[in-house]
């Protein structure tokens, strides 16, 4: 195995390890659940996408089989995590009444979408 | 062949009748008439062999291996009942062309009286006692069709509901005295059965099957005690009561006895139990037909007596006893079936053949009957059977007197409410067929009916047929002097009726009926007694009982038997299987701790799911882990839409001693299935794993093992699981529609919380799941495909796919994916189980059981060497089913929670409408 790839795994999960004991320390102390959601959310999915590439690449080069499979996991990662995020968040909106108040403004004529539907009451 | 065509005729004749009916009445009168005259005609071609001695025989392997076959043989007894079943038919069939009046519906009538004809052929020609048994209980079903005809009757119903109750109750006890028979005698063969009567007789089976069999033949026939459900089933149209009670339904009993009377009677229980029940059946009859003042009544209680004397006869054991009631069948066929159609003078003329006057057919089957009663001695006691029998005969003299005085020769009345008039020749005409039979044996007996009654007694007998004379004079016998004692008793009885009906009137009434409903309305309740206290809807109760069941069972299993530890070595812990194993004993622990919050048990079942597939893996498993994972996905999807319509806690219920009762018996069911488990990856015991290993391949043609099993070497079961799959879908459906409407919306409404998300349809998720939709058909489509080699097949494919469709509901709301969904979910399951059935059934093209497979490779440009297997059309049945089922239950589940919030639906994907989209126009870019 080259140097350079031994050196770029090596890298890659280092990478991933940091990020996500980021994420798990971002979790666990992260005052409240706004701020808690961007651990788990962001910082580990970095930090699995890079292990996963680290695989990869660790894999193609020391069984010469390339394989995209990882990337595919990545991939889906990156499309689901936010998307969780955005549902985590609308619940947390909906049930935490104390913190409605708490919304900074939209800009807009209409509120957050969890709270305002945007039409005009009676509708 | 022809043989087995006798019965399937009639069978396959009924389809004719609903359809030929709307070319008129007459058209399908004629269709009805000619199918049952194809098969008499088909049943006469065999006369000839018969008449000379030979037993024609057909028949069909069924189920060998249980010695269950479709076989049919026609000897004299089975042959003259064939016989008087379809020609009495189709007399019956003529009538009814006039009797039913325009309104009515004839087609169905038809196609009723066709089913219960083959049905009745069924059992009279049937070789195989099996084959004989489903055509008894199909006798009982479409007699309670026939009886119930007129629907909209409440006696029509009850007297329906009795018929099929008391018939069909014998029934169940006839299979188990059959097949005692069949077990005593080594073989499910009639033919065979009848020729090892010594062996049946001196099996210590024998007391028991005769009581068993005995009850199946007086249930049908009408012996006391069952006598009574005979005259309600009279709430039937006449031609059916003529049918019924002349020649088919209620013979079948008799047809029975002298069926089996070469192998069970000639014993002493047989001549105590069955001359008696005969007797006290033909006198009570008699007395009740005396008193009533109806002419169906009358007609209903006399065929009870009959009845009575053909079994009496039957019951005394000798041959010659045999061969009178023979001959007494054969003329009670005909007096009786002209006598329910009824008309003018014909019926005098019948009525007194019924009564036994000299020179009608009557008079000399009960002549033999006295005789035959004369001489018997019962218990010791000589003079029993001939003075009842004598009694018996004066009650038939008295009512038989009275139906004809009371009919045609009483006063004229004017107060009826439509003119009488002369019936039309539809009407008289099978009745005068009828009579003609009832003057001419009666006349030329041994001319006559002599051939007839020696083949069909001496099939009875199943021996050399004893001496006798059919004639009308005997000389100076005992009989002759009962019979004279028999018309004096009648005669006066009639001029005394006044009298002694004033003493019958303050005797203490006997409602069969009442009692009947009484007994019947007691066990219902009984029943719902032991139903409520197993059945309470408390799915604690449910489980405890089958539970407790199983640990009791299990555990005297285990303590019965010797056992000793599995030789084979434990694997050594290694950290990961130990942090797997901490987590699902946490997770399985904390459900027992929260499982009032049903979110959080819900989340912590799911940990134990992804435990479960990731042991699966661990072990080589990954087609089960792959499947684990989706129906663990598609699982908690179903119990969180659930539990929206669910409160959100469980209350916490029972005492602290009834928790700590199912806490044990939880608690030991766990010991025990550890144990087992225990027991069983301890020891390096051969299984038939090792014959699928071996043979996926070569047999199956994949490599993938579980795959093969599930579409090909158990592919029986597969087919069967999706039909119970498809079922349970429907189900849920049927089930959860009352939660659509009334209380059960109301309830669930007050439920939900006040405070709903406005923007329930998020962009993100919608626009996520979209993309996402091609994405997971295609991997859907990937993992069908390769199913057959590597982990998938059509269970994970249809799950996949199941859950991207999910996805658009749970995305963008119940109506707009709705909208969108083009194959409904039902018709998906019933495509998956045609396709999988219709590839079963392939197999037969090809002269190969159900389900066999067969496998070939071709090859294709680009794609390479493909496997093109049958067991992928299969597997193609089960993938349909699979995305049906998850679809139809899902979206009913999301259709309940839609209609309790009908908070005004978006026609969007999304509920808030992109900038610069129309709001109205948004949903039809997608």
């Amino acid at each position: 195995m080259y140097p350079f790839l031994e050196a770029l795994v090596a890298a890659l999960i280092l990478i991933g390890a940091f990020f996500l004991l980021v994420g798990a320390l971002g979790l666990a102390r992260l005052p409240d659940m706004m701020r808690r959601l961007h651990g788990p959310t962001k910082a580990t999915t970095l930090g699995i996408g890079a292990l996963l590439i680290a695989s990869m690449v660790y894999f193609a080069a020391v069984r010469g089989s390339f394989s995209i499979h990882e990337l595919l996991i990545t991939l889906f990662l990156f499309l689901t995590a936010p998307v969780s995020a955005h549902m985590l968040a609308k619940a947390h909106i909906l049930r935490a009444r104390a913190e409605r108040d708490r919304l900074p403004a939209t800009g807009t004529a209409t509120g957050w979408a969890t709270l305002d539907s945007g039409h005009p009451k009676g509708e | 062949m022809t043989l087995l065509f006798v019965i399937l005729i009639p069978l396959l004749g009924a389809l004719i009748p609903p359809l030929v009916i709307r070319s008129g009445r007459n058209a399908c009168a004629a269709a009805t008439g000619s199918v049952t005259l194809l098969a008499l005609a088909l049943l006469m071609s065999h006369a000839p062999a018969v008449f000379s001695g030979e037993v024609p025989k057909a028949g069909v392997e069924w189920v060998p291996a249980l010695g269950l076959s479709l076989s049919v043989f026609a000897d004299g007894l089975g042959f003259f009942f064939a016989a008087m079943i379809l020609a009495i038919g189709l007399l019956v069939i003529v009538y009814a062309r006039f009797y039913l009046s325009r309104e009515e519906p004839m087609g169905r009538f038809f196609a009723y009286l066709l089913l219960f004809q083959g049905a009745m052929v069924g059992v009279v020609l049937s070789d195989n006692i099996i084959a004989l048994l489903v055509f008894w209980e199909l006798t009982s079903l479409t007699s309670f069709l026939l009886i119930g005809f007129w629907t909209k009757r409440a006696d029509a119903r009850q007297g329906a509901r009795m018929a099929l109750v008391v018939t069909g109750g014998g029934g169940l006890a006839l299979i188990a005295g059959l097949l005692l028979v069949a077990q005593a005698a080594g073989s499910y063969q009639l033919t065979e059965i009848l020729v090892r009567g010594e062996m049946v007789r001196a099996s210590p089976l024998y007391l028991p099957a005769l009581l068993l069999v005995l009850v199946g033949a007086f249930t049908k026939s009408a012996q006391f005690p069952f006598h009574f459900w005979l005259p309600h089933a009279m709430a039937a149209p006449t031609p059916v009561s003529a049918y019924l009670h002349s020649a088919t339904m209620v013979k079948a009993g008799v047809f029975l006895l002298a069926r089996l009377w070469p192998v069970l009677a000639g014993t002493d229980p047989w001549f105590l139990i069955v001359a008696p029940v005969g007797l006290a059946t033909m006198l009570l009859g008699a007395v009740i037909a005396l008193f009533k003042d109806d002419l169906k009544a009358v007609l209903a209680y006399s065929t009870v007596s009959h009845l009575g004397l053909m079994t009496m006869l039957l019951g005394f054991g000798t041959p010659m006893a045999a061969v009178a009631a023979v001959f007494h069948i054969i003329n009670h066929a005909t007096f009786k079936a002209a006598l329910f159609m009824v008309t003018g003078t014909l019926a005098l003329l019948a009525s007194a053949s019924m009564a036994g006057v000299p020179l009608f057919n009557g008079f000399l089957s009960k002549e033999m009957m006295l005789e035959e009663a004369a001489h018997t001695a019962y218990l010791g006691l000589d003079f029993l059977f001939p003075v009842l029998a004598s009694v018996a005969a004066v009650f038939s003299v008295a009512y038989s007197a009275r139906f004809a005085i009371g009919t045609f020769l009483g006063p004229v009345r004017h107060d009826y409410p439509h003119h009488p008039h002369d019936p039309p020749l539809g009407l008289w005409l099978p009745v005068a067929v009828l009579v003609v039979p009832v003057i001419a044996i009666g006349l030329f007996p041994a001319a006559v009916a002599g051939p007839l009654v020696a083949l069909t007694a001496s099939a009875v007998i199943g021996g050399p047929l004893p001496d006798y004379h059919l004639a009308l004079w005997h000389g100076l016998t005992p009989a002759l002097f009962m019979s004279l004692l028999a018309f004096a008793g009648g005669a006066a009885l009639i001029l005394a009726f006044r009298r002694v009906d004033g003493v019958r009137a303050r005797l203490p009434p006997l409602d069969a009926k009442a009692m009947f409903e009484a007994a019947s309305g007691g066990l219902v309740v009984a029943c719902r007694r032991i139903v409520a206290a197993l059945h309470d809807g408390a799915l604690s109760r449910y489980m405890g009982v089958t539970v407790a069941t199983l640990v009791a069972v299990g555990g005297y299993g285990f303590w019965s038997a010797t056992h000793a530890a599995g030789a084979r070595p434990l694997l050594p812990v290694t950290a990961p299987a130990l942090t797997a194993f901490l987590a699902l004993v946490l997770a399985s622990g904390a459900v027992l701790l929260f499982h009032g919050e049903r979110l959080t048990a819900l989340i912590l079942t799911g940990v134990v799911g992804v435990v479960v597939a990731l042991a699966f893996l661990q072990f080589s498993a990954p087609d089960l882990a792959l499947t684990q994972i989706s129906v663990d996905v598609v699982t908690t999807i179903l119990m969180l839409l659930a539990l929206n319509l669910l409160p959100k806690t469980t209350p916490r219920e029972g005492s602290r001693a009834v928790r700590w009762r199912d806490g044990a018996i939880a608690g030991l069911a766990g010991l025990g299935a550890a144990g087992l488990a225990y027991a069983v990856m301890t020891r390096n015991g051969t299984s038939i794993s090792d014959f699928y290993l071996a043979q996926s391949k070569p047999g199956g043609g994949g490599t993938n093992v579980v795959n093969v099993i599930l579409v090909d070497f158990r592919g029986y079961d597969t087919f069967a699981e999706i039909i119970v799959l498809g079922i349970a879908a429907l189900a849920i459906y049927a089930l959860l529609d009352p939660a659509l409407k009334g209380a059960a919306v109301r309830r669930i409404k007050a439920m939900l919380p006040r405070d709903e998300a406005k923007d329930a349809h998020p962009l993100i998720l919608v626009v996520a799941t979209r993309v996402l939709l091609p994405l997971s058909l295609v991997v859907g489509a990937y993992i069908f495909l390769r199913g057959h080699n590597a982990p998938g097949g059509g269970f994970i494919a249809g799950l996949v796919v199941a859950i991207a469709l999910i996805m658009q509901y749970i995305a963008s709301g119940y109506g707009w994916a709705a909208e969108r969904m083009k194959l409904d979910a039902q018709s998906l399951i019933g495509a998956g189980v045609a396709i999988a059935g219709l590839t079963g059934l392939a197999a037969f093209a090809f002269g190969r059981p159900f389900l066999t497979s067969t496998f070939g490779y071709l090859h294709w440009p680009l794609v390479g060497e493909f496997e093109l297997a049958s067991a992928m059309a299969f597997d193609l049945g089960v993938f349909l089913t699979v995305v049906g089922v998850m679809v139809l239950s899902l979206a009913q589940l999301s259709r309940v929670a839609h209609r309790v919030d009908p908070s005004p639906e978006s026609r969007a994907p999304m509920d808030v409408p992109l900038e610069g989209a129309a709001s109205g126009a948004a949903g039809k870019e997608d």
